[in-house]
């Protein structure tokens, strides 16, 4: 039942993208967040997925895992998508059906829709899986650090985000399991309306939560008798360091933002008569 | 002589949890321990063992008594944190342990938080790695090792912070035999090479056995203390305690009580070695006990179990597939009491999982094509389950009354209790497999079921489950299966975690519930002295695949195959096999009782069963 669970597995390999910086990898997620955003014309979307499309291949994971991920808010994304399709205003009246009006700009609008939320999650997607937990959150904790000016406990919420990754996995098994053994008892999860079905999880998730603070208990005293007293006078083990790799993923994302904004700006001059049906009004 | 060094003193120290009504986990306990000593702790569940493990480093404080560690008295400023640093505890679950997602990470916590240098975190690790032989799993997920290997990996995680003291709290409870070698091995390393102070917490009295001292612990008092073999001499008070004497404490007494002259020894090659001796002195030197009688089960074969090329892989197409079963046959008579032995990661769970469709055959599943043979190559084979009338492989087949008929108990049951009551608990099952009954007929089963786990049903039935303790919780959760009275009961690790008599008494349970209850009992067990005592047949299975099937007495005659494969032999084939290296040959079932009544057969002389 749980076993679909894949968002941001990761997935073993040695890549060019697996060994850059966690740090470098966070920032140019951003940057390509950033960049998705900005492209207003078929141009620059163009250069996002070209971008991400070498990515992936630089990362050696496959094409089918990084889709996988997309999967989980497809529901989403078609959902959303009519919705906007049907109800976003414009000028150019296409089809109309009832109160459904579809505009040349809603159409236009939908598509770009699609493309940044599809590419967003592709590109979180493949940061979790080019990048392990650990390393992910050592990233954050070091992009934060400047934060500890403010008081801003950034070890413990380091601590906190490692320790939840640490146990994902745990308490996915431990899910299986009660689901299995109730399912043994009779219990029937999946059939029955909305209401029935809402019952039915009752069963699983009392015993997932007791379980949960026992082993938050348990954690808790092992972490004390392993010396664990706050971030004071803490060494780390691990330090992240940056490398050529970083350089050119830098450079890469650089370069992309860059495009995007030059793509928006001069666009217009490439195919001056459809720039109409390419750009986001 | 090297002057002995007291390394902790308890002074007069008494503790009670809070809400406990005055009622002392620890009470007035006074120990001294010496710097390199291998203590073994022992106690029913509940006689304050962990509690005394977590006063040492200050997890708890003492109500009243003095505690001092290494010089310091725990109760003072910070001398807790101090203490931890030379104290190491190792707990009983793995997974509650583990910080991190990477091993190096994990083991690099602790001097982590004490401020070592980078460079000497590097050093330790390499070095807490090397003492527990994990070295080559140092950049692996701790999710993906056997029970064994993670335990290894938390005491590498205590050794980095290079502690004094070493202390285990039941911390080979959950592992398998294989593992709780491994573990046990690292530990007496530690103590004789490093000359670390070890004190083991446990519930296996043969793991008591290996320490110079053992402390035995009774409602929250130091009873005894002694070296292993007085305390194990002093045999009828450890059952007082709520103990159980160890396997082979039990087979010298049978002998002795027959005449025989034998020293109370702990390992079976010494009283093999004075079993030959003993008789020798009768001018006995080669023998053969009666062959074991052959009990006929007579059933009607209505609810046989069949399975024949069962395959699984787990997470298929993915990096991580695994196989965990590789073509298993296997047939159950009706009526019997099965073991199915294995080690951790071997398929055994994953194989009975398919016995009541909680894993569906393939041909059972909704989108199951059939696969073509290809040309010139036989029909791809396909797995094949029947379990009595039902057949697994039919999409039609009403796998609700299967589950209603096999019933299956977890591991660790008790924690998927979740009713407010234990009434409600129990009806559970009952009501999802027949939403018809009337209440009166709801109430006579889950009396029936509470009743015949061995608890009051006026008592429990409006409680709390979770106020129950820990053997009247696995109780209830096994009420909770057999209220739908199965034909076929399955249970994984039936025994796991509980203490010495807490096991005697769930498998008396067992064979009871096989009279009485169910026709057909499946257990599913790593202890091969559990599946020699209770079982009539027992499949051994390793690897995905199906080693051996036979009864206990057949399966256990060779037993240098189960330790080949990293499985354990029952202690009786243990001397037995070192008996009949001398020309003296015992056929038993492989109980300690037959054991011991074949031995002195042969004793005696007598030749006429």
């Amino acid at each position: 039942m749980l076993n679909d669970v894949t968002f941001g597995q990761y997935y073993p390999t040695k890549s060019f993208v697996h060994r850059a910086d966690p740090r470098i990898k966070l920032l140019a997620l951003i940057a390509y967040i950033v960049a998705l955003f900005l492209a207003k014309n078929f141009y620059a979307m163009a250069a996002c997925v070209i971008v991400l499309i070498a990515t992936v291949i630089a990362s050696r994971v496959p094409f089918g895992s990084v889709l996988r991920s997309v999967k989980a808010i497809i529901f989403l994304l078609i959902f959303t998508a009519v919705l906007n399709l049907f109800f976003h205003g414009g000028e150019h009246l296409l089809v109309e059906w009832g109160i459904i009006k579809i505009y040349r700009e809603g159409i236009i609008f939908t598509v770009f829709f699609v493309l940044r939320l599809f590419f967003l999650v592709m590109g979180s997607a493949l940061l979790t899986l080019t990048t392990t937990p650990v390393e992910l959150t050592d990233g954050i904790e070091s992009l934060l650090t400047p934060l500890k000016w403010i008081r801003f406990p950034v070890h413990e919420l380091a601590l906190i985000m490692s320790i939840a990754l640490r146990f994902i996995p745990t308490l996915i098994d431990e899910t299986n399991r009660i689901i299995s053994a109730q399912k043994a008892r009779g219990a029937d999860f999946e059939s029955g309306n909305i209401f029935k079905r809402i019952k039915a999880i009752v069963p699983i998730l009392i015993p997932l939560l007791i379980s949960a603070f026992r082993r938050a208990e348990e954690l808790g005293d092992a972490m004390d008798a392993r010396c664990y007293s706050g971030s004071k006078n803490r060494t780390k083990y691990k330090k992240l360091k940056f490398g050529w790799r970083d350089i050119i993923i830098t450079l890469l994302f650089a370069a992309l933002i860059t495009g995007v904004v030059l793509l928006n700006i001069y666009g217009n001059r490439i195919f001056p008569e459809i720039y109409e049906f390419i750009r986001l009004s | 002589m090297e002057k002995t060094e007291n390394v902790i003193e308890f002074d007069n120290v008494k503790f009670s949890y809070p809400g406990s009504d005055g009622i002392f986990a620890v009470n007035g306990v006074s120990l001294t321990v010496n710097r390199g000593e291998f203590i073994s702790v022992i106690g029913h569940n509940g006689s304050g063992k962990s509690t005394l493990a977590r006063l040492i480093n200050g997890l708890l404080e003492a109500d009243s008594g003095k505690i001092t560690v290494l010089g310091l008295d725990v109760s003072e400023g910070k001398n807790p944190l101090e203490i931890r640093k030379h104290v190491g505890i190792v707990f009983q679950n793995p997974d509650n342990q583990m910080v991190a997602s990477i091993v190096e990470d994990d083991v690099a916590f602790g001097p982590e938080n004490i401020g070592v240098e980078r460079e000497e975190i590097g050093r330790r690790i390499d070095w807490a790695l090397k003492a527990v032989g994990m070295e080559e799993f140092r950049h692996s997920t701790p999710t993906r090792l056997s029970g064994g290997q993670k335990q290894r990996i938390a005491v590498a995680g205590v050794l980095a912070v290079k502690p004094d003291i070493l202390i285990l709290d039941e911390s080979t409870a959950m592992l398998d035999p294989k593992g709780r070698r491994e573990v046990i091995e690292v530990v007496q390393r530690l103590n004789k090479e490093e000359g670390m102070t070890v004190i083991l917490i446990t519930h296996f009295m043969e793991e008591a056995l290996l320490a110079d001292r053992t402390i035995v612990m009774n409602r929250g008092e130091i009873v005894l203390s002694g070296t292993p073999e007085e305390i194990f001499e002093s045999g009828d008070k450890l059952e007082t305690y709520n103990l159980c004497l160890p396997r082979i404490t039990e087979i010298i007494n049978t002998l002795n009580g027959a005449g025989m002259k034998i020293d109370n020894v702990l390992r079976p090659e010494q009283l093999s070695a004075q079993i030959l001796e003993n008789l020798s002195g009768r001018g006995i030197t080669e023998a053969a006990s009666s062959p074991v009688k052959k009990t006929e089960i007579l059933c009607a074969h209505e609810w046989d179990i069949d399975v024949s090329d069962l395959t699984f892989t787990y997470s298929k197409k993915s990096p991580f597939a695994t196989k965990a079963l590789k073509g298993i046959n296997l047939h159950i008579d009706e009526g019997e009491f099965f073991g199915i032995i294995g080690h951790t990661g071997s398929g055994k769970s994953t194989l009975v999982q398919h016995l009541n469709a909680l894993i569906r055959l393939p041909q059972a599943q909704k989108r199951y094509r059939a696969k073509k043979a290809k040309k010139g190559q036989p029909a791809p084979v396909v797995p094949q389950i029947t379990v009595g009338r039902f057949d697994l492989t039919n999409k039609k087949t009403d796998f609700k009354a299967l589950r209603a008929s096999v019933g299956m108990v977890f591991q660790y049951p008790e924690y998927q209790l979740f009713a407010e009551s234990v009434f409600a608990d129990v009806a559970f099952g009952l009501k999802n497999f027949n939403k018809n009954l009337k209440p009166e007929e709801v109430e006579q089963a889950v009396r029936e079921s509470i009743e015949v786990v061995g608890l009051d049903y006026n008592g429990v039935k409006d409680k709390s489950p979770f106020d129950l303790s820990g053997g009247q919780k696995r109780r209830v959760a096994i009420a909770g299966v057999i209220v739908t009275k199965p034909q076929v009961l399955i249970l994984d690790e039936p025994a796991a975690g509980l203490d010495p008599l807490g096991k005697k008494e769930i498998m008396e349970l067992l064979h009871r519930l096989h009279r009485e209850w169910c026709k057909t009992v499946i257990i599913v067990s790593h202890d091969m002295d559990e599946v020699a005592e209770n079982c009539t047949k027992a499949a051994v299975i390793s690897n995905g695949e199906v080693v051996k099937c036979d009864s206990p007495a057949n399966l256990f005659s060779c037993g240098d195959e189960l330790l080949a494969l990293g499985l354990d032999v029952p202690l009786t084939s243990k001397i037995s096999g070192e008996l009949k290296k001398s020309g003296i040959n015992i056929l038993c079932d492989c109980t300690a009782e037959d054991f011991a009544r074949k031995v002195i057969e042969v004793y005696e002389g007598g030749d006429n069963a």
